[in-house]
């Protein structure tokens, strides 16, 4: 339809449909492509906005989020991250924004939440390490498939609902030890543990 | 290169996007230092996504994607909103100098502070530069709470080892150490304290990782 699937790449056949709509947004603006993804999107980001205590804010922050995908798409690198990847981070970055609006008093904003969480493929001239990176994409929902459900109760607190490693102790009634082993374990499958590390 | 990394949890937490700003500075100056943390963090933000997309779905109201097209409409294409200015690092719009030239505060022999804790209003955790002159020693201390810290300059070293630029270490209660600054350089951290600072007052209760 558009002119990017032209040069097929080896990587090209890891490019998942979202990552390639996302694509088209970018490139030429693709109101289509762009309410797809919105179709797709916005439940799982209303309901992201829900779990972490903003309910009377989640309309607010699916728009912002989508406003913010709709400007940014044209530096969407789909061999830098997967789309669903990028706009995670996208609704991440939101809430905290949202949040710190809210929170504010009078003092001005120094760092803005950007400067510290980014936006993968953004802001970087590193070295394409791409299928790498798709890899672990695909590795994730790969090694999920295996996690037995406790790890990964624990992991969907953490992510969806803000909780920290001790709340999410708290709530479950379990000791925080138990907690951070699910985790690493959970960790260790996806190798995000280092091999070397005394933790 | 870096040899000292944060723990896997601290990182999970930073992608949840859970920590504080001021923890968060510190795993940021360490990622942009860090290759093999930032593919951590690639893999962590991918868990994200797949996390978020197993979750139940809230379907969202019938005319918001109108209400989002009248809003893309009505502001500039996205060319010409897209960040396309090279990066400042963070440290230097926070600091607006070279850590070198800040207005330290000698404290005690080769130790000097500077608490910048008012560039992060509404936390509750207090953050501050420290500096140990080159060759310089700390006395012994041990810790209140945990606190995190990044060296920014140079390099110390303590009996648990050799700590260069943008390693990363948090000590806790347990922790008693007596550094020294190693190299030629004089050895400049970044430090996050989660513990509550009122109750010593800023003279007994001085800095972490040298002295307290």
């Amino acid at each position: 339809m558009t002119t990017l699937e032209q040069k097929p790449t080896r990587g090209e056949g890891r490019k998942d449909p979202w990552s390639q709509l996302l694509v088209k947004v970018g490139k030429s603006q693709d109101r289509q492509a762009y309410h797809a993804l919105f179709e797709h999107f916005a439940p799982q980001l209303k309901y992201y906005a829900m779990a972490n205590g903003m309910a009377s804010h989640a309309e607010e922050l699916v728009q912002e989020v989508f406003v913010s995908i709709w400007r940014r798409a044209c530096l969407y690198d789909w061999q830098k991250a997967a789309a669903s990847t990028w706009i995670f981070t996208i609704a991440r970055n939101q809430r905290i924004d949202m949040l710190r609006k809210m929170r504010r008093t009078s003092a001005e904003m120094q760092v803005e939440t950007e400067d510290l969480w980014q936006i993968p493929g953004e802001d970087e001239n590193e070295p394409v390490t791409s299928l790498h990176r798709l890899m672990s994409e695909r590795r994730v929902r790969e090694s999920l498939r295996h996690l037995p459900e406790e790890q990964i109760t624990v992991i969907a607190k953490v992510y969806m609902e803000q909780k920290s490693h001790q709340m999410v102790a708290n709530e479950l009634n379990i000791p925080l030890g138990t907690v951070k082993s699910r985790v690493r374990l959970a960790l260790n499958k996806l190798k995000v543990i280092l091999q070397d590390q005394n933790v | 290169m870096t040899r000292h990394h944060p723990e896997s949890l601290t990182l999970m937490e930073f992608s949840a996007g859970n920590l504080s700003e001021p923890h968060a500075l510190c795993i940021r100056l360490h990622l942009d230092e860090c290759s093999l943390c930032r593919s951590r963090v690639d893999t962590l933000d991918s868990l994200g996504a797949v996390m978020m997309e197993r979750q139940p779905k809230v379907s969202v109201s019938e005319s918001m994607f109108e209400s989002i097209l009248a809003k893309i409409d009505s502001s500039p294409s996205p060319q010409h909103t897209a960040k396309t200015s090279p990066r400042i690092s963070v440290l230097q719009k926070l600091l607006g100098d070279d850590v070198n030239n800040l207005p330290w505060k000698r404290q005690l022999g080769d130790v000097s502070v500077l608490d910048i804790t008012e560039k992060f209003p509404d936390q509750n955790e207090q953050v501050v530069l420290q500096k140990l002159v080159s060759g310089g020693k700390a006395p012994a201390h041990t810790h209140r709470g945990n606190e995190t810290t990044i060296v920014l300059q140079g390099a110390f070293a303590d009996q648990k080892g050799v700590f260069n630029q943008w390693d990363f270490v948090v000590l806790t209660d347990q922790d008693e150490h007596k550094p020294v600054a190693v190299g030629g350089e004089d050895c400049i951290t970044l430090s996050v304290l989660s513990a509550p600072v009122k109750l010593t007052g800023i003279f007994t209760r001085m800095l972490n990782p040298f002295i307290r």
